[in-house]
């Protein structure tokens, strides 16, 4: 039986305020790639602090590679990239990752031997030289993600990695998430970019008010079901009740919004009896059996097609209805 | 742990206080060397060769008074306002996450930065002291015995690690700018208590009134003992405790810059006692943290 990477049993931190998070129980093997969302105030970046060491759990164990959080052994595994963070402004970027370096205990020299590289992979390149004081927020993110892989660790924990860039910046950062986890590294992302997560991640959870409400794989997640869409010509509304019994699939008038918009297709120059129909389905044979049953009524079928469910859309459906504190409490 | 101290040392080479603390040394210096000049021109009042020897003597004693109280200014400004925020500081800016995650104990990196901090302190401490005496020997006499001079620098620095202690201990529990009000009130305490011992001690004061006074100032020297070790320091490079009662400098123009009561070996074993016992309760304070 192989080590789990990072293996999380009923961790939990209670602060006075009722904030932190509960008995949080995860598995992540090695070289996956483990999203983790969650509303402001959820309590990820308290979950990410205890796994990496920076806060002390009240309650339950969490092991990284079989080493127990916090300790000397485990935090070898690690590279991290806090959310708010500076590094020394005294010093340059090559020397604040000669720090990290050193502090992983890496000699000097190779330390030395790994920056170059490490630079130009963050995208930093020559700037290495400069004094951190005089880097944007953007280039400070960079710096920390070649800090984090200072010592090539097997186990990434990345808050919110992109967050202060540009859209090319965000670009090149996921590249690079993808370069390393092609490479075999155990990423841990926080992320409120949810098309980073669903970009690179294999498994997510969701945690709201300190505790997972919801975890899969990022495929069942998104695809289990989907949405499919008929636009019909000579459409009369007393046909949909006959659909839908006939079909024993609930299938409904589609009201075009932003998050589904086909731009194109909605544009279309609509005509009193085109409409769109959608349902969730499970498999295409009841597509083609609802495409028989619109063309045998003498409708004329336009397009059919999937929609495709985001990631913002499963989280907005999770969360919705639900008390979260955020962080206007 | 290496790494940790170079951090501090770079750190402390790039920062303005540095640069601010070598401007002020140099500015004192340069008026300290005036002063000097001065009283070391100044006529001898009495004619025979004995009383001049004393009256050198205690020029030199008074210039030593006067280098070491701002001396030991100087070294307080650059300890406190170098470290006050190392701990506290660090974590309200983001540095201390992404270092405290790399495999170090938390022992290590606090230790690291306590001698960081209290080595680059002693240095500095020897630079000044070296100064001083230099400067008041070239214009008065003063002790030359050589371990009677390591003894006192020892005493001097020792100020270093006391301060760099209860410095770091504070930026555990306050903020930063709270650290830095906290040690310069701590340290301000400290220096009103040994001014009004000195003060005093040259006062004619009802009994009853002189033992509570020595009772308030006792306990801040037990809290903030840098005054007292600093009195100790110019007792023990002066010779004041075995010339008692030879030596009145109460005309002198360091009069109020005088030494009061002087602590015993006792004292200065208690600030090394307190030094290491506040060490090891910040290390605790430094390890249970969450960041």
């Amino acid at each position: 039986m192989t080590t789990a990477a990072i293996d999380i049993q009923n961790l939990t931190k209670e602060y006075s305020n009722g904030k932190g998070c509960r008995n949080v129980t995860i598995t992540i093997g090695e070289g996956e790639a483990f999203g983790f969302l969650g509303p402001n105030g959820a309590g990820k970046s308290t979950l990410v602090k205890m796994l990496v060491g920076l806060i002390m759990p009240t309650n339950g164990e969490a092991r990284l590679f079989g080493d127990p959080i916090g300790s000397v052994a485990a935090r070898k595994h690690i590279g991290y990239l806090p959310e708010l963070y500076r590094y020394q402004e005294w010093l340059t970027g090559k020397e604040v990752i000669e720090l990290h370096g050193r502090l992983c205990g890496m000699a000097k020299e190779e330390a030395h031997a790994r920056i170059p590289m490490l630079l130009d992979r963050v995208g930093l390149g020559s700037r290495g030289k400069d004094r951190v004081k005089h880097y944007s927020k953007g280039m400070q993110q960079r710096l920390g993600l070649a800090c984090a892989l200072v010592n090539d660790p097997p186990i990434l924990f990345l808050d919110e990695p992109s967050s202060a860039l540009d859209p090319v910046g965000r670009m090149d950062v996921r590249r690079l998430l993808q370069e390393l986890k092609q490479e075999g590294k155990t990423i841990f992302l926080n992320s409120h970019l949810l098309e980073e997560v669903e970009t690179i991640c294999d498994r997510i959870a969701l945690l709201n008010n300190g505790v997972i409400l919801r975890h899969g794989q990022v495929h069942e997640v998104l695809y289990a079901q989907t949405r499919w869409r008929f636009k019909i010509g000579g459409f009369t509304p007393e046909i949909l009740p006959w659909l839908v019994e006939t079909s024993g699939i609930p299938l409904q008038l589609s009201i075009p919004d932003a998050a589904h918009t086909d731009t194109e297709s909605y544009s279309a120059e609509p005509s009193l009896d085109t409409v769109w129909l959608e349902a969730i389905i499970d498999n295409e044979e009841q597509v083609g059996f609802i495409t028989t049953l619109i063309v045998n009524q003498g409708m004329t079928l336009y397009q059919v097609q999937p929609v495709r469910e985001r990631l913002e859309e499963w989280f907005m459906e999770a969360v919705s209805g639900l008390s979260h504190r955020g962080e206007h409490e | 742990m290496t790494a940790v101290i170079g951090m501090t040392w770079k750190e402390l080479l790039r920062k303005k206080v540095l640069l601010m603390t070598v401007l002020m040394t140099v500015l004192f210096l340069i008026v300290f060397w005036f002063i000097a000049r001065t009283i070391g021109a100044s006529e001898m009042m009495n004619s025979s060769p004995s009383a001049q020897l004393v009256e050198q003597f205690a020029q030199g004693a008074a210039l030593l008074t006067l280098g070491f109280f701002f001396g030991s200014f100087i070294l307080a400004f650059l300890v406190i306002f170098s470290s006050f925020s190392a701990i506290s500081g660090e974590a309200e800016t983001g540095i201390m996450q992404s270092m405290l995650t790399r495999p170090i104990p938390r022992w290590k990196w606090y230790l690291g930065r306590w001698l960081g901090y209290a080595l680059f302190g002693i240095l500095y401490a020897l630079i000044l002291y070296i100064s001083i005496v230099v400067i008041a020997d070239i214009h008065a006499n003063v002790p030359k015995d050589i371990w009677v001079h390591i003894q006192s620098y020892l005493l001097f620095a020792l100020t270093v690690p006391v301060l760099v202690t209860l410095s770091l201990l504070g930026s555990t529990s306050f903020s930063a700018i709270g650290n830095g009000v906290f040690m310069t009130m701590l340290y301000g305490a400290g220096w009103l208590g040994g001014m009004v011992e000195k003060v005093t001690s040259s006062m004619q004061m009802d009994p009853e009134v002189l033992k509570t006074l020595y009772n308030i100032t006792g306990l801040i020297s037990l809290i903030m003992p840098v005054d007292a070790i600093q009195r100790k320091m110019l007792a023990l490079l002066l010779g004041l405790q075995d010339l008692a009662g030879m030596l009145d400098m109460s005309g002198s123009i360091t009069a109020g810059f005088g030494l009061g009561q002087i602590p015993s070996a006792s004292f200065i074993v208690y600030a090394v006692i307190y030094t290491l016992i506040l060490l090891a309760w910040g290390t605790r304070r430094f390890y249970k943290k969450d960041f």
